[in-house]
Protein backbone atom coordinates (compact mmCIF):
# COMPACT_ATOMS: atom_id res chain seq x y z
CA UNK A 1 0.00 0.00 0.00
CA UNK A 2 2.93 2.49 1.00
CA UNK A 3 4.95 1.58 -1.62
CA UNK A 4 2.27 1.67 -4.59
CA UNK A 5 1.35 5.82 -3.30
CA UNK A 6 5.17 6.22 -2.97
CA UNK A 7 5.71 4.82 -6.75
CA UNK A 8 2.07 6.80 -8.04
CA UNK A 9 3.78 9.82 -6.34
CA UNK A 10 7.19 9.37 -7.99
CA UNK A 11 5.02 8.99 -11.05
CA UNK A 12 3.56 12.23 -10.65
CA UNK A 13 6.79 14.13 -9.67
CA UNK A 14 8.78 12.74 -12.93
CA UNK A 15 6.41 13.98 -15.04
CA UNK A 16 6.19 17.47 -13.39
CA UNK A 17 9.83 17.47 -13.98
CA UNK A 18 9.60 16.18 -17.29
CA UNK A 19 7.06 19.08 -18.16
CA UNK A 20 9.73 21.16 -16.58
CA UNK A 21 12.31 20.17 -18.88
CA UNK A 22 10.58 20.53 -21.82
CA UNK A 23 10.18 23.83 -20.98
CA UNK A 24 13.47 24.80 -20.30
CA UNK A 25 14.70 23.26 -23.50
CA UNK A 26 11.87 24.92 -25.53
CA UNK A 27 13.49 28.20 -26.22
CA UNK A 28 16.16 25.59 -27.72
CA UNK A 29 14.04 24.91 -29.86
CA UNK A 30 12.39 27.90 -31.31
CA UNK A 31 15.68 28.91 -31.71
CA UNK A 32 16.90 25.63 -34.29
CA UNK A 33 13.48 25.69 -35.67
CA UNK A 34 13.28 29.58 -36.75
CA UNK A 35 16.81 29.85 -37.41
CA UNK A 36 16.38 27.12 -40.24
CA UNK A 37 12.97 28.35 -41.52
CA UNK A 38 12.26 30.88 -44.53
CA UNK A 39 9.69 33.58 -43.63
CA UNK A 40 6.86 32.34 -45.20
CA UNK A 41 7.30 28.69 -44.27
CA UNK A 42 7.55 30.15 -40.46
CA UNK A 43 3.73 31.74 -41.32
CA UNK A 44 3.07 28.64 -42.91
CA UNK A 45 3.75 26.01 -40.40
CA UNK A 46 4.45 27.96 -37.16
CA UNK A 47 6.95 25.45 -34.64
CA UNK A 48 6.73 22.28 -37.08
CA UNK A 49 9.98 20.91 -37.57
CA UNK A 50 11.40 21.93 -40.71
CA UNK A 51 11.05 20.31 -43.88
CA UNK A 52 14.43 21.15 -45.75
CA UNK A 53 17.10 22.40 -44.94
CA UNK A 54 17.33 26.21 -45.25
CA UNK A 55 20.97 28.01 -44.40
CA UNK A 56 19.49 31.76 -46.10
CA UNK A 57 19.04 33.30 -42.55
CA UNK A 58 22.77 32.43 -41.59
CA UNK A 59 24.50 33.77 -44.77
CA UNK A 60 22.02 36.90 -43.69
CA UNK A 61 22.78 37.05 -40.24
CA UNK A 62 26.50 37.20 -40.88
CA UNK A 63 26.68 39.60 -43.30
CA UNK A 64 24.68 41.55 -41.77
CA UNK A 65 26.28 41.57 -38.08
CA UNK A 66 30.32 41.83 -38.48
CA UNK A 67 29.67 38.54 -36.92
CA UNK A 68 32.74 36.54 -38.23
CA UNK A 69 35.33 39.29 -37.03
CA UNK A 70 33.53 39.33 -34.16
CA UNK A 71 33.57 35.46 -33.68
CA UNK A 72 37.20 35.10 -34.59
CA UNK A 73 37.55 38.08 -32.26
CA UNK A 74 35.46 36.36 -29.23
CA UNK A 75 37.65 32.94 -30.00
CA UNK A 76 41.18 34.04 -29.67
CA UNK A 77 39.92 36.51 -26.32
CA UNK A 78 38.47 33.14 -24.84
CA UNK A 79 41.50 31.00 -25.58
CA UNK A 80 43.99 33.33 -23.77
CA UNK A 81 42.08 34.37 -21.13
CA UNK A 82 41.21 30.39 -20.35
CA UNK A 83 45.20 29.21 -20.98
CA UNK A 84 46.39 32.69 -19.08
CA UNK A 85 43.96 31.83 -16.16
CA UNK A 86 44.46 28.15 -15.24
CA UNK A 87 48.41 28.49 -15.70
CA UNK A 88 48.74 31.86 -12.95
CA UNK A 89 45.87 30.94 -11.04
CA UNK A 90 46.96 27.85 -10.27
CA UNK A 91 50.87 28.37 -9.79
CA UNK A 92 49.33 31.13 -7.22
CA UNK A 93 46.61 29.06 -5.44
CA UNK A 94 49.03 25.96 -4.79
CA UNK A 95 51.30 28.56 -3.36
CA UNK A 96 49.16 29.84 -1.77
CA UNK A 97 47.76 26.32 -0.13
CA UNK A 98 51.05 25.13 0.48
CA UNK A 99 52.33 28.17 2.32
CA UNK A 100 49.39 28.70 4.91
CA UNK A 101 50.86 29.65 7.98
CA UNK A 102 52.75 32.73 6.22
CA UNK A 103 51.42 35.96 6.99
CA UNK A 104 52.00 37.15 3.19
CA UNK A 105 49.80 34.10 1.49
CA UNK A 106 47.54 33.74 4.58
CA UNK A 107 46.42 37.41 3.79
CA UNK A 108 46.62 36.89 -0.26
CA UNK A 109 43.76 33.97 0.39
CA UNK A 110 41.81 36.16 2.05
CA UNK A 111 42.16 39.22 -0.32
CA UNK A 112 41.08 37.12 -3.07
CA UNK A 113 38.23 35.37 -0.93
CA UNK A 114 36.91 39.21 -0.84
CA UNK A 115 37.08 40.09 -4.18
CA UNK A 116 35.15 37.29 -5.28
CA UNK A 117 31.66 39.76 -4.13
CA UNK A 118 32.94 42.51 -6.03
CA UNK A 119 30.96 43.94 -8.42
CA UNK A 120 32.78 45.08 -11.51
CA UNK A 121 30.99 48.65 -10.95
CA UNK A 122 33.02 49.86 -8.42
CA UNK A 123 36.32 49.26 -9.97
CA UNK A 124 35.19 49.94 -13.32
CA UNK A 125 35.58 53.91 -13.96
CA UNK A 126 39.07 53.74 -12.67
CA UNK A 127 39.57 50.82 -14.47
CA UNK A 128 38.52 52.71 -17.64
CA UNK A 129 40.23 55.96 -17.26
CA UNK A 130 43.72 53.66 -16.22
CA UNK A 131 43.06 51.68 -19.26
CA UNK A 132 42.74 54.84 -21.40
CA UNK A 133 45.65 56.35 -19.94
CA UNK A 134 48.21 53.63 -20.70
CA UNK A 135 46.87 53.04 -24.09
CA UNK A 136 44.79 49.38 -23.03
CA UNK A 137 41.14 50.73 -23.98
CA UNK A 138 39.35 49.21 -26.89
CA UNK A 139 42.10 47.02 -27.59
CA UNK A 140 42.37 43.00 -27.12
CA UNK A 141 44.87 42.38 -24.68
CA UNK A 142 43.43 45.18 -22.46
CA UNK A 143 39.88 43.17 -22.47
CA UNK A 144 41.81 40.33 -21.99
CA UNK A 145 43.52 41.99 -18.78
CA UNK A 146 40.37 43.26 -17.89
CA UNK A 147 38.68 39.71 -18.02
CA UNK A 148 41.27 37.44 -16.53
CA UNK A 149 42.00 40.51 -13.94
CA UNK A 150 38.35 39.82 -12.76
CA UNK A 151 38.08 36.32 -12.91
CA UNK A 152 41.43 35.51 -11.02
CA UNK A 153 40.04 35.52 -7.53
CA UNK A 154 37.11 33.26 -8.14
CA UNK A 155 40.10 30.90 -10.26
CA UNK A 156 41.92 31.14 -7.08
CA UNK A 157 39.64 29.86 -4.87
CA UNK A 158 38.14 26.83 -6.82
CA UNK A 159 41.64 26.20 -6.99
CA UNK A 160 42.77 26.59 -3.11
CA UNK A 161 39.61 24.40 -2.24
CA UNK A 162 41.07 21.74 -4.47
CA UNK A 163 44.36 21.72 -3.61
CA UNK A 164 43.44 21.65 -0.25
CA UNK A 165 42.58 18.04 -0.94
CA UNK A 166 45.53 17.03 -2.56
CA UNK A 167 48.71 14.84 -0.03
CA UNK A 168 51.51 17.08 -0.15
CA UNK A 169 53.38 13.69 -0.09
CA UNK A 170 54.03 13.32 -3.44
CA UNK A 171 55.72 16.97 -4.18
CA UNK A 172 57.69 16.59 -1.04
CA UNK A 173 59.72 13.03 -2.67
CA UNK A 174 59.54 15.41 -5.58
CA UNK A 175 61.68 17.71 -3.32
CA UNK A 176 64.20 15.25 -1.55
CA UNK A 177 64.45 14.15 -5.37
CA UNK A 178 66.10 17.49 -5.48
CA UNK A 179 63.21 19.22 -7.99
CA UNK A 180 62.73 22.96 -7.96
CA UNK A 181 59.84 25.19 -7.23
CA UNK A 182 59.01 25.16 -11.14
CA UNK A 183 59.58 21.26 -11.91
CA UNK A 184 58.11 19.97 -9.16
CA UNK A 185 54.89 22.19 -9.77
CA UNK A 186 54.88 21.46 -13.25
CA UNK A 187 55.99 17.53 -12.99
CA UNK A 188 53.79 16.70 -9.75
CA UNK A 189 51.15 19.51 -9.07
CA UNK A 190 49.65 20.05 -12.33
CA UNK A 191 48.88 16.43 -13.28
CA UNK A 192 47.35 16.22 -9.57
CA UNK A 193 45.26 18.83 -10.85
CA UNK A 194 43.66 18.11 -13.75
CA UNK A 195 39.90 17.18 -12.33
CA UNK A 196 39.87 20.99 -11.02
CA UNK A 197 42.14 22.32 -14.31
CA UNK A 198 39.06 20.57 -16.38
CA UNK A 199 36.10 22.22 -14.54
CA UNK A 200 37.55 25.37 -14.47
CA UNK A 201 38.50 25.11 -18.18
CA UNK A 202 35.23 25.14 -19.02
CA UNK A 203 33.52 27.87 -16.55
CA UNK A 204 36.36 30.51 -17.60
CA UNK A 205 35.53 29.21 -20.94
CA UNK A 206 31.95 30.07 -20.15
CA UNK A 207 32.96 33.64 -18.37
CA UNK A 208 34.85 34.73 -21.21
CA UNK A 209 33.36 33.81 -24.19
CA UNK A 210 30.35 35.30 -22.43
CA UNK A 211 31.39 38.21 -20.57
CA UNK A 212 29.30 41.39 -21.27
CA UNK A 213 29.90 44.04 -18.48
CA UNK A 214 33.59 44.13 -18.53
CA UNK A 215 33.54 44.42 -22.35
CA UNK A 216 30.98 47.08 -22.28
CA UNK A 217 33.35 49.06 -20.52
CA UNK A 218 36.91 48.60 -22.00
CA UNK A 219 36.08 47.14 -25.43
CA UNK A 220 32.92 49.24 -27.35
CA UNK A 221 34.49 50.38 -30.53
CA UNK A 222 34.21 48.73 -33.82
CA UNK A 223 37.19 47.20 -34.41
CA UNK A 224 37.18 45.10 -30.73
CA UNK A 225 33.75 43.79 -30.88
CA UNK A 226 33.16 40.59 -29.19
CA UNK A 227 30.25 38.40 -30.27
CA UNK A 228 28.38 39.43 -27.40
CA UNK A 229 28.57 43.12 -27.80
CA UNK A 230 28.31 42.40 -31.44
CA UNK A 231 24.85 41.07 -31.04
CA UNK A 232 23.55 44.08 -28.40
CA UNK A 233 24.65 46.17 -30.89
CA UNK A 234 23.02 44.79 -33.82
CA UNK A 235 19.86 44.40 -31.83
CA UNK A 236 19.68 47.54 -30.34
CA UNK A 237 19.65 49.36 -33.09
CA UNK A 238 17.74 47.56 -35.59
CA UNK A 239 14.48 45.28 -34.39
CA UNK A 240 16.21 42.60 -36.54
CA UNK A 241 13.82 39.88 -38.48
CA UNK A 242 13.72 36.95 -36.04
CA UNK A 243 14.82 34.09 -38.27
CA UNK A 244 18.08 36.22 -38.88
CA UNK A 245 18.36 37.09 -35.02
CA UNK A 246 18.37 33.25 -34.41
CA UNK A 247 20.52 32.23 -36.50
CA UNK A 248 23.38 34.58 -35.27
CA UNK A 249 22.08 33.15 -31.83
CA UNK A 250 22.89 29.50 -32.94
CA UNK A 251 25.96 30.82 -34.04
CA UNK A 252 26.81 32.87 -30.84
CA UNK A 253 26.15 29.82 -28.96
CA UNK A 254 27.01 26.76 -30.43
CA UNK A 255 30.80 26.49 -29.84
CA UNK A 256 30.02 26.84 -26.31
CA UNK A 257 26.88 24.37 -26.17
CA UNK A 258 28.78 21.87 -27.94
CA UNK A 259 32.13 22.01 -25.33
CA UNK A 260 29.56 22.13 -22.65
CA UNK A 261 27.71 18.76 -23.98
CA UNK A 262 31.23 17.18 -24.93
CA UNK A 263 32.38 18.07 -21.08
CA UNK A 264 29.52 18.04 -19.18
CA UNK A 265 30.46 15.19 -17.12
CA UNK A 266 33.59 16.77 -15.66
CA UNK A 267 32.03 20.05 -14.80
CA UNK A 268 29.64 18.74 -12.84
CA UNK A 269 31.87 16.48 -11.08
CA UNK A 270 34.31 19.54 -10.24
CA UNK A 271 31.28 22.02 -9.30
CA UNK A 272 30.14 19.97 -6.69
CA UNK A 273 33.27 18.99 -5.44
CA UNK A 274 34.39 22.49 -5.23
CA UNK A 275 31.19 23.58 -3.89
CA UNK A 276 29.44 21.00 -1.42
CA UNK A 277 32.50 20.59 0.51
CA UNK A 278 32.47 24.33 2.04
CA UNK B 1 54.79 31.58 -7.91
CA UNK B 2 52.40 34.64 -6.83
CA UNK B 3 53.79 37.16 -8.87
CA UNK B 4 51.94 36.87 -12.29
CA UNK B 5 48.91 36.36 -10.53
CA UNK B 6 49.47 39.56 -7.56
CA UNK B 7 50.47 41.67 -10.53
CA UNK B 8 47.14 40.97 -12.43
CA UNK B 9 45.25 41.30 -9.83
CA UNK B 10 46.75 44.75 -8.41
CA UNK B 11 46.42 46.14 -11.81
CA UNK B 12 43.15 44.98 -12.23
CA UNK B 13 41.41 45.21 -9.07
CA UNK B 14 43.19 46.40 -5.95
CA UNK B 15 44.95 49.78 -8.04
CA UNK B 16 41.30 50.39 -8.94
CA UNK B 17 39.38 49.88 -6.24
CA UNK B 18 41.28 52.66 -4.65
CA UNK B 19 41.24 54.59 -6.83
CA UNK B 20 37.37 54.13 -6.88
CA UNK B 21 37.15 55.88 -3.38
CA UNK B 22 39.16 58.29 -4.25
CA UNK B 23 36.86 58.90 -6.82
CA UNK B 24 34.09 58.79 -5.13
CA UNK B 25 34.82 62.02 -3.39
CA UNK B 26 35.31 64.11 -6.60
CA UNK B 27 33.09 65.82 -9.02
CA UNK B 28 35.10 64.37 -11.87
CA UNK B 29 32.78 63.63 -14.91
CA UNK B 30 34.69 60.89 -15.81
CA UNK B 31 36.47 62.38 -19.07
CA UNK B 32 38.05 65.91 -18.36
CA UNK B 33 41.65 66.63 -16.87
CA UNK B 34 40.78 68.27 -13.57
CA UNK B 35 38.54 67.80 -10.82
CA UNK B 36 36.85 68.73 -7.45
CA UNK B 37 37.46 67.32 -4.51
CA UNK B 38 33.86 67.62 -3.29
CA UNK B 39 34.63 65.85 0.08
CA UNK B 40 31.06 63.36 1.52
CA UNK B 41 28.49 65.62 -0.92
CA UNK B 42 28.07 62.53 -3.13
CA UNK B 43 27.22 60.17 -0.32
CA UNK B 44 24.66 63.03 1.35
CA UNK B 45 23.46 63.47 -2.10
CA UNK B 46 22.56 60.15 -2.18
CA UNK B 47 21.04 59.80 0.84
CA UNK B 48 19.26 63.12 0.37
CA UNK B 49 17.58 62.52 -2.95
CA UNK B 50 16.40 59.21 -3.04
CA UNK B 51 17.69 58.55 -7.02
CA UNK B 52 18.30 55.26 -6.20
CA UNK B 53 14.97 54.15 -4.20
CA UNK B 54 13.61 52.69 -7.89
CA UNK B 55 16.75 50.78 -8.73
CA UNK B 56 16.80 49.24 -5.49
CA UNK B 57 13.23 48.05 -5.50
CA UNK B 58 13.93 46.85 -8.56
CA UNK B 59 16.72 45.21 -7.49
CA UNK B 60 14.96 43.75 -4.96
CA UNK B 61 11.99 42.14 -6.36
CA UNK B 62 14.22 40.47 -9.04
CA UNK B 63 16.50 38.96 -6.41
CA UNK B 64 13.53 38.07 -3.93
CA UNK B 65 12.03 36.43 -6.95
CA UNK B 66 14.83 34.59 -8.17
CA UNK B 67 16.06 33.59 -4.47
CA UNK B 68 12.64 31.82 -3.53
CA UNK B 69 11.62 30.51 -7.66
CA UNK B 70 15.21 29.44 -8.50
CA UNK B 71 15.73 27.48 -5.31
CA UNK B 72 11.73 25.89 -5.07
CA UNK B 73 12.26 24.87 -8.15
CA UNK B 74 15.46 22.98 -7.97
CA UNK B 75 14.63 21.60 -4.74
CA UNK B 76 11.52 20.02 -6.30
CA UNK B 77 13.68 19.06 -9.24
CA UNK B 78 16.61 17.67 -7.35
CA UNK B 79 14.16 15.21 -4.60
CA UNK B 80 13.12 13.50 -7.96
CA UNK B 81 16.29 13.02 -9.82
CA UNK B 82 19.02 12.24 -7.19
CA UNK B 83 19.10 8.98 -7.40
CA UNK B 84 22.21 8.60 -10.08
CA UNK B 85 20.83 7.02 -13.15
CA UNK B 86 21.81 7.28 -16.58
CA UNK B 87 18.30 9.34 -16.88
CA UNK B 88 18.69 11.42 -13.75
CA UNK B 89 22.34 12.56 -14.88
CA UNK B 90 20.73 13.44 -18.42
CA UNK B 91 18.04 15.29 -17.07
CA UNK B 92 20.29 17.27 -14.91
CA UNK B 93 22.53 18.00 -17.92
CA UNK B 94 18.79 19.36 -19.79
CA UNK B 95 18.35 21.69 -17.07
CA UNK B 96 22.27 22.95 -16.86
CA UNK B 97 21.92 23.87 -20.16
CA UNK B 98 20.71 27.22 -20.55
CA UNK B 99 23.37 28.50 -17.94
CA UNK B 100 26.11 27.90 -20.73
CA UNK B 101 24.41 30.68 -22.70
CA UNK B 102 25.32 34.62 -22.07
CA UNK B 103 22.79 36.45 -20.48
CA UNK B 104 23.02 38.84 -23.71
CA UNK B 105 21.78 36.29 -25.81
CA UNK B 106 19.20 34.78 -22.89
CA UNK B 107 17.95 37.97 -23.06
CA UNK B 108 17.62 38.70 -26.55
CA UNK B 109 16.07 35.23 -27.13
CA UNK B 110 13.20 35.57 -24.25
CA UNK B 111 12.36 39.14 -25.84
CA UNK B 112 11.79 37.36 -29.18
CA UNK B 113 9.88 34.14 -27.32
CA UNK B 114 7.78 36.80 -25.27
CA UNK B 115 7.15 38.98 -28.43
CA UNK B 116 6.30 36.47 -31.25
CA UNK B 117 6.26 33.17 -29.86
CA UNK B 118 4.37 33.15 -27.02
CA UNK B 119 1.93 36.04 -27.30
CA UNK B 120 0.69 34.47 -30.36
CA UNK B 121 0.81 30.92 -29.31
CA UNK B 122 -0.84 31.22 -25.52
CA UNK B 123 -1.91 34.97 -26.06
CA UNK B 124 0.40 35.77 -22.96
CA UNK B 125 1.34 39.55 -23.37
CA UNK B 126 4.97 40.17 -23.29
CA UNK B 127 5.75 40.82 -19.70
CA UNK B 128 8.97 43.50 -20.25
CA UNK B 129 6.27 46.07 -22.04
CA UNK B 130 4.70 46.57 -19.10
CA UNK B 131 5.86 48.10 -15.97
CA UNK B 132 4.03 46.28 -13.27
CA UNK B 133 5.35 42.77 -14.79
CA UNK B 134 8.59 44.03 -16.17
CA UNK B 135 11.16 42.43 -13.33
CA UNK B 136 9.04 39.55 -13.46
CA UNK B 137 9.65 38.82 -17.01
CA UNK B 138 13.70 39.75 -16.30
CA UNK B 139 12.99 37.04 -13.38
CA UNK B 140 12.15 34.16 -15.57
CA UNK B 141 15.10 34.40 -17.80
CA UNK B 142 17.58 34.72 -15.13
CA UNK B 143 15.51 31.45 -13.63
CA UNK B 144 15.75 29.70 -16.93
CA UNK B 145 19.47 30.34 -16.89
CA UNK B 146 20.23 29.38 -13.34
CA UNK B 147 18.17 27.21 -11.95
CA UNK B 148 20.35 24.51 -13.32
CA UNK B 149 23.13 25.09 -11.74
CA UNK B 150 21.29 24.86 -8.29
CA UNK B 151 20.19 21.17 -8.93
CA UNK B 152 23.56 20.37 -9.79
CA UNK B 153 24.36 21.80 -6.09
CA UNK B 154 21.25 19.91 -4.62
CA UNK B 155 21.36 17.37 -5.71
CA UNK B 156 25.06 16.49 -4.79
CA UNK B 157 24.38 17.48 -1.57
CA UNK B 158 21.53 14.90 -1.51
CA UNK B 159 23.95 11.47 -2.59
CA UNK B 160 25.41 12.27 0.47
CA UNK B 161 22.63 12.00 2.50
CA UNK B 162 22.73 8.05 4.01
CA UNK B 163 20.52 6.23 2.87
CA UNK B 164 20.23 4.16 6.62
CA UNK B 165 18.91 7.33 8.17
CA UNK B 166 15.82 6.84 5.32
CA UNK B 167 15.56 3.12 5.82
CA UNK B 168 15.14 4.05 10.03
CA UNK B 169 12.61 6.46 9.31
CA UNK B 170 10.78 3.86 7.27
CA UNK B 171 10.69 1.80 10.32
CA UNK B 172 9.39 4.58 12.47
CA UNK B 173 6.61 4.45 10.41
CA UNK B 174 7.37 8.38 9.00
CA UNK B 175 5.40 9.40 6.10
CA UNK B 176 7.31 10.76 2.84
CA UNK B 177 6.65 14.40 4.01
CA UNK B 178 7.96 13.90 7.72
CA UNK B 179 10.93 12.41 5.84
CA UNK B 180 11.20 15.33 3.50
CA UNK B 181 11.05 17.88 6.53
CA UNK B 182 12.86 16.45 8.77
CA UNK B 183 15.77 14.38 7.20
CA UNK B 184 16.00 15.84 3.68
CA UNK B 185 15.43 19.30 4.55
CA UNK B 186 17.89 19.69 7.34
CA UNK B 187 21.10 17.87 5.08
CA UNK B 188 20.38 20.13 2.79
CA UNK B 189 20.95 23.37 4.52
CA UNK B 190 24.44 23.39 3.61
CA UNK B 191 23.82 23.08 -0.30
CA UNK B 192 20.81 25.80 0.62
CA UNK B 193 23.40 28.04 2.16
CA UNK B 194 25.65 27.67 -1.08
CA UNK B 195 22.59 28.34 -3.50
CA UNK B 196 21.33 31.12 -1.74
CA UNK B 197 24.03 32.74 -1.79
CA UNK B 198 25.24 32.21 -4.80
CA UNK B 199 21.60 33.65 -6.42
CA UNK B 200 21.49 36.63 -4.30
CA UNK B 201 25.28 37.94 -5.31
CA UNK B 202 24.22 36.94 -9.09
CA UNK B 203 20.52 39.15 -8.17
CA UNK B 204 22.10 41.92 -6.51
CA UNK B 205 24.85 42.46 -9.35
CA UNK B 206 21.66 42.39 -11.79
CA UNK B 207 23.24 44.17 -15.50
CA UNK B 208 23.33 42.41 -18.33
CA UNK B 209 19.43 41.22 -18.41
CA UNK B 210 18.65 44.48 -18.15
CA UNK B 211 21.22 46.64 -20.40
CA UNK B 212 20.11 43.72 -23.26
CA UNK B 213 16.57 43.05 -22.67
CA UNK B 214 15.09 46.58 -21.34
CA UNK B 215 17.41 49.09 -21.00
CA UNK B 216 16.14 49.78 -17.75
CA UNK B 217 12.71 50.17 -19.17
CA UNK B 218 9.88 50.79 -19.42
CA UNK B 219 10.68 54.06 -18.20
CA UNK B 220 12.86 53.24 -15.29
CA UNK B 221 10.84 49.89 -14.14
CA UNK B 222 13.67 47.55 -14.38
CA UNK B 223 16.85 49.53 -14.04
CA UNK B 224 18.93 48.43 -11.71
CA UNK B 225 21.69 49.28 -9.48
CA UNK B 226 24.49 48.29 -11.46
CA UNK B 227 22.70 49.27 -14.58
CA UNK B 228 21.83 52.65 -12.77
CA UNK B 229 26.33 52.84 -11.76
CA UNK B 230 26.82 52.66 -15.00
CA UNK B 231 24.86 54.73 -16.51
CA UNK B 232 24.89 57.61 -14.26
CA UNK B 233 28.86 57.39 -14.71
CA UNK B 234 28.77 56.93 -18.53
CA UNK B 235 25.91 58.04 -19.96
CA UNK B 236 25.26 61.32 -17.32
CA UNK B 237 28.48 62.21 -17.00
CA UNK B 238 27.91 62.06 -13.27
CA UNK B 239 31.16 59.70 -12.41
CA UNK B 240 32.42 60.88 -8.93
CA UNK B 241 28.27 60.17 -8.36
CA UNK B 242 28.26 56.63 -9.91
CA UNK B 243 31.26 55.78 -8.18
CA UNK B 244 30.00 56.65 -4.63
CA UNK B 245 26.45 54.96 -5.73
CA UNK B 246 28.77 51.66 -6.44
CA UNK B 247 30.54 51.83 -3.35
CA UNK B 248 27.98 51.98 -1.39
CA UNK B 249 26.50 49.00 -3.43
CA UNK B 250 29.60 46.80 -2.37
CA UNK B 251 28.88 47.81 1.33
CA UNK B 252 25.24 46.69 0.99
CA UNK B 253 26.35 43.20 -1.11
CA UNK B 254 28.72 42.45 1.48
CA UNK B 255 26.15 42.90 4.40
CA UNK B 256 23.16 41.38 2.82
CA UNK B 257 25.40 38.34 1.74
CA UNK B 258 27.33 38.02 5.18
CA UNK B 259 23.91 37.74 7.06
CA UNK B 260 21.88 35.86 4.95
CA UNK B 261 25.22 33.35 5.08
CA UNK B 262 25.53 33.47 8.85
CA UNK B 263 21.47 32.95 9.36
CA UNK B 264 22.00 29.51 7.05
CA UNK B 265 25.28 28.65 8.98
CA UNK B 266 23.75 29.14 12.21
CA UNK B 267 21.23 26.07 11.34
CA UNK B 268 23.58 23.49 9.51
CA UNK B 269 23.51 20.22 11.65
CA UNK B 270 26.66 18.32 11.74
CA UNK B 271 27.28 15.29 10.62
Amino acid sequence: MSKRRFEAGSVLRYSVIALLAAIVLAPFYVQVIFALKTRAEVVETGLALPTRLYLGNFAEALSNTGLVSAFLRTTLVTVVCVAVLQVIASMCAWAVVRNERSRYFGSLYYLFLAAIMLPFQVVMLPLYSLFRGIGLLNTVPGLIVGICGFQLAYNVFIMSSFIKTVPISMEEAARIDGAGVLTTYRKVVVPLLEPIMVTSLILNTLSAWNDFQVTVVLAFKDGVRTLQYALYMFFGQYSAQIHQAFAAFLIAVLPIVVLYLALQKFLISGLTAGSVKG
Amino acid sequence: MTVPAVILFALVVVYPFVGGIYYSFTDWDGVAKSWNWVGLRNYLRLFQTPVILTPLRNTLIFTGVNLVLCNALALFVSVGISRTNRLNSGIRAVFFLPFTISLVVASYMWTYLYSSGIYPLLGIRNPLGNPATANLGLSMISIWRNMGYCIVIYVAALQTIPESLYEAAEIEGASGWTRFSRITLPMLVPALTINVTLILGWGLKEFDTVMAATGGGPGDATTSVAFYVFKTTFVWGKAGFGQAIAIVMLIGIVLATSLVTKFFRSREVEN
